[in-house]
């Protein structure tokens, strides 16, 4: 066997490919990748060699499983939303109207959804245990409190490495955001995302500003040149991460991974691509167009999106004031987020969850605003695994406790992991690290929203 | 001078508007949060419901007769009151949202009401077009309405000129338009991008605007009140601020501003001025600094004198009599999480107040 042949099979091989750096013993790229591609201990199963059939590249998409995560963050207030209390003394100034399930009523700023509520499902029974930012889009994003030093992955995360490919030019984690700031969302992004799966399933963030640059080929690198040099790189650098087992360079290789898969697929992410009429039915404003956006990509193979834009629900101050401007272009996104994927074929298979960290106030604060409220709240689901116009839980009359079916965040990922096919109780092999479950403590489902 | 309150009664929710009731002493409507329209007496700080809008009561005018009060609310809903009886004779749909705000004339033949629903228009979330006039103006004693004009939504005041021939409106994106109301012709129109902030911070969208309009003496200024530019919508930390235009004769020029020395943070809801017109008060919200309410010398625009009142103010006006220093101030504080029984406490406010002078000005 070869030197060459012996490496690619066991990158971990002892003998050196060049040992020196002498030009006289470089393997010439193009041997290199020849042996490689002979070899086939290269590539292992990605979307773009499956998609070089494409009937089988189609189908493959289809049946897919993935998730579409509308983030509301900030903290969006339920009584605007699904879980209204008009001429209360907590109802604020918004009616209620009915929906298509008999009895059930939305905010009045929701019509589009209320018409389309027989294939949502809504849980307004929410009750969790973080009332501020950074420790509630955690609880919420990671499913379960910190337990330091040990660092959960986010629900991206996971769903990225159960529905995703490794080595799929898409990524496995998308974060749509155009904004730059955020405060305590800021801070959450800045942070460890992935924990204990490791770098390569932390998300891409596109969006606003946040732009895919750099990923274009030098004009001077032909393709194949290019593919010749990227193949050498990624075993010398995968032989070095052996040989040091070192957390660094995996990372380092993780993210050279995804720099190639993001060059193949750069032009999915251009919203001027999108067809006109779509880009004007989701709205003009940036969550709008992302939601457009998340579409698409999961059409194109990406398993997770989750479309964040900064903390707008965050409305200590002009509650009402933002919110007639903020639901109405939520109620439209969901809408026509629902229709579409139904209307495409693609709601079987794809998980649409629409929440935030936590709700708001029943009490209004001097500021006209409302403050954050963990101990009862809304969230809403469609698509993939969901029972269509499940209503779960209540709150009382002025939306001050839960009164039926009180659910937390262990449920409510219970319930994702559940209707996306994924075992919620599985152990992370995690060596030398305590024993870690999906969810902890076999927390049930949300059973009534489950189809 | 020396900002002092006198007295205070509570009422049950946020007052967004008072208006001392003609021909009775010691008595005034308020608008409140709760959609009522409530009858209080000064001295007693007893109140009764004289009506009640579906959604809050925004504003309440008490017409010259004595016998009628117009009052305007949140379901979008113009209600015609009989003192007397204590009955709704009248009610006009006048938008398809909000009243935010509405104004009665100075002789009390006209009302005039704004609206408008902050939509998203672009990718910055700049407001989308009115898709209904968003100032109108209606008859007091016959209902007919007067005027209806174009403004871009959500209009968040609106006022007369002293003389009645004009009405003004401004809105959240800074923008300021003033029409004739017997020719329906707009007489100016510009705008400023001081009140308004585009959060940076937290969400890509647009907060504060114009909250109160007053025209000066002669009519020949308007008054913008507000809060600066904010990066954090949810902080709700602008300066505190007015700020005065010349608007006549096709040229519109800024001729005063509060200065920042004077003034802290928080949104500004209302300017009063003095029956002297020597000076006026603007009061609104303390997010930051000494004062939610600050008296200013009308001809160099110095702050005189300042207050915490320790709420939100949404109206302030004089009280009439020879003791032409006391002022009323209305408002709320926080509503706050129940007492036992699942009972919110009182957390409307009316504060009498004094300026601790008789006269014409600053001390």
């Amino acid at each position: 066997m070869s030197i060459l042949r012996k490496q690619l099979e066991n990158p971990s091989s002892e003998e050196p490919v060049n040992c020196c750096g002498s030009p006289d013993h470089t393997i010439h790229r193009r041997r290199f990748l020849e042996g490689a591609l002979a070899s086939g201990a290269l590539s292992t199963m990605s979307w773009s060699g499956l998609f070089s059939v494409p009937a089988f590249a189609e189908e493959v998409k289809r049946s897919q499983k993935r998730c579409i995560l509308l983030w509301l963050c900030g903290g969006p207030s339920q009584f605007e939303t699904w879980d209204p209390k008009p001429g209360t003394e907590t109802g604020g100034p918004f009616g209620s109207i009915p929906t298509a399930i008999p009895g059930v009523h939305v905010s009045e700023l929701m019509p589009r959804c209320a018409s389309i509520l027989d294939k949502l499902a809504v849980v307004r029974s929410m009750k969790t245990n973080q009332q501020e930012h950074f420790q509630a889009i955690s609880l919420l994003n990671r499913g379960d409190n910190p337990r330091p030093p040990f660092t959960r992955p986010t629900l991206g995360s996971v769903l990225g490495q159960q529905l995703g490919q490794l080595d799929s030019p898409i990524p496995n984690f998308i974060l749509l955001d155009p904004c730059p700031e955020g405060n305590e969302f800021k801070g959450f992004k800045a942070g460890n995302w992935a924990g204990w799966l490791g770098a390569e399933y932390a998300p891409v963030r596109v969006g606003g500003e946040f732009k895919i640059e750099d990923v274009d080929r030098l004009p001077g690198i032909s393709e194949a040149d290019h593919e010749e040099r990227e193949a050498l790189r990624r075993f010398l650098s995968k032989k070095f991460e052996n040989e040091t087992k070192s957390a660094a360079a995996s990372s380092y290789n993780a993210v050279y991974e995804r720099v190639k898969g993001l060059m193949s697929c750069a032009h999915l992410f251009d919203l001027d691509r999108l067809p006109a009429k779509d880009r004007e039915r989701y709205g003009p404003g940036t969550f709008g167009q992302h939601a457009l956006l998340a579409r698409s990509l999961v059409e194109e193979g990406a398993p997770f999106v989750m479309v964040a834009n900064g903390m707008p629900w965050d409305t200590h101050v002009f509650n009402h004031e933002v919110y007639q401007m903020v639901v109405p272009d939520l109620d439209n996104i969901v809408y026509q987020l629902v229709t579409d994927l139904e209307e495409r074929g693609m709601a079987e298979n794809t998980l649409l969850v629409v929440m935030g960290e936590f709700g708001r106030t029943p009490w209004i604060n001097v500021k006209r605003g409302r403050d954050h409220y963990p101990n009862a709240w809304s969230l809403a689901m469609a698509g993939c695994g969901i029972q269509p116009g499940a209503v779960v839980g209540a709150t009382d009359a002025l939306g001050i406790d839960v009164v039926d079916r009180a659910v937390n965040e262990k449920n409510l990922f219970a319930t994702i992991y559940q209707a996306l096919g994924i075992d919620p109780y599985a152990e992370y092999d995690l060596p030398n690290l305590p024993t870690f479950h999906r969810v902890e403590e076999r927390a049930e489902p949300i059973a009534e929203v489950l189809a | 001078m020396k900002l002092e309150t006198t007295k205070t009664i509570e009422l049950p929710t946020t007052v967004h508007d008072v208006s001392l009731a003609a021909n009775e002493d010691s008595m005034l409507w308020a608008a409140c949060l709760d959609g009522g329209i409530h009858g209080v007496s000064l001295d007693s700080g007893d109140h009764f419901l004289l009506g009640r809008h579906r959604r809050y009561a925004s504003g309440v005018h008490a017409l010259p007769d004595g016998e009628t009060v117009i009052s305007a609310g949140y379901d979008g809903r113009l209600h015609w009151h009989d003192v007397k009886s204590r009955t709704c004779f009248r009610e006009i749909q006048a938008h398809r949202f909000w009243s935010w705000q509405s104004a009665l004339s100075p002789n009390g033949k006209w009302i005039a009401s704004s609206t408008g629903q902050y939509l998203c228009g672009g990718y910055k979330y700049e407001p989308a077009p009115e898709s209904e006039p968003s100032v109108k103006v209606y008859s007091t004693h016959t209902g007919d309405l007067v005027a209806a004009w174009s403004h871009v939504p959500p209009v968040q005041s609106v006022t007369f000129s002293r003389d009645g021939r004009y009405v003004a409106a401004g809105n959240l994106m800074g923008e300021v338009r003033v029409w004739e109301v017997e020719s329906g012709k707009l007489q100016a129109q510009w705008a400023t991008g001081d009140f308004t902030g585009w959060g940076i911070i937290k969400g890509h969208y647009y907060t504060g605007g114009v909250f109160s309009l007053a025209f000066g003496p002669g009519d020949d200024w308007i008054y913008l009140i507000g809060m600066g530019s904010t990066r954090d919508p949810a902080a709700g930390n602008g300066k505190q601020l007015w700020q005065a235009y010349r608007w006549r004769d096709g040229e519109v020029q800024k001729v005063s501003e509060a200065a920042g020395s004077d003034t802290g943070q928080g949104l500004m809801e209302t300017l009063a001025f003095h029956p002297t017109d020597a000076w006026f008060l603007m009061a609104g919200r303390l997010e930051s600094g000494q004062w939610n309410v600050g008296a200013f010398d009308r001809a160099s625009g110095a702050l005189q004198s300042s207050a915490d009142f320790k709420g939100r103010i949404c109206r302030a006006l004089f009280l009439p009599g020879d003791e032409d220093e006391r002022f009323l101030l209305a408002g709320g504080v926080s509503q706050g999480g129940p007492k036992e029984g699942r009972k919110f406490r009182d957390f409307g406010r009316i504060w009498l107040g004094t300026a601790g002078f008789k006269g014409d000005g600053a001390d």
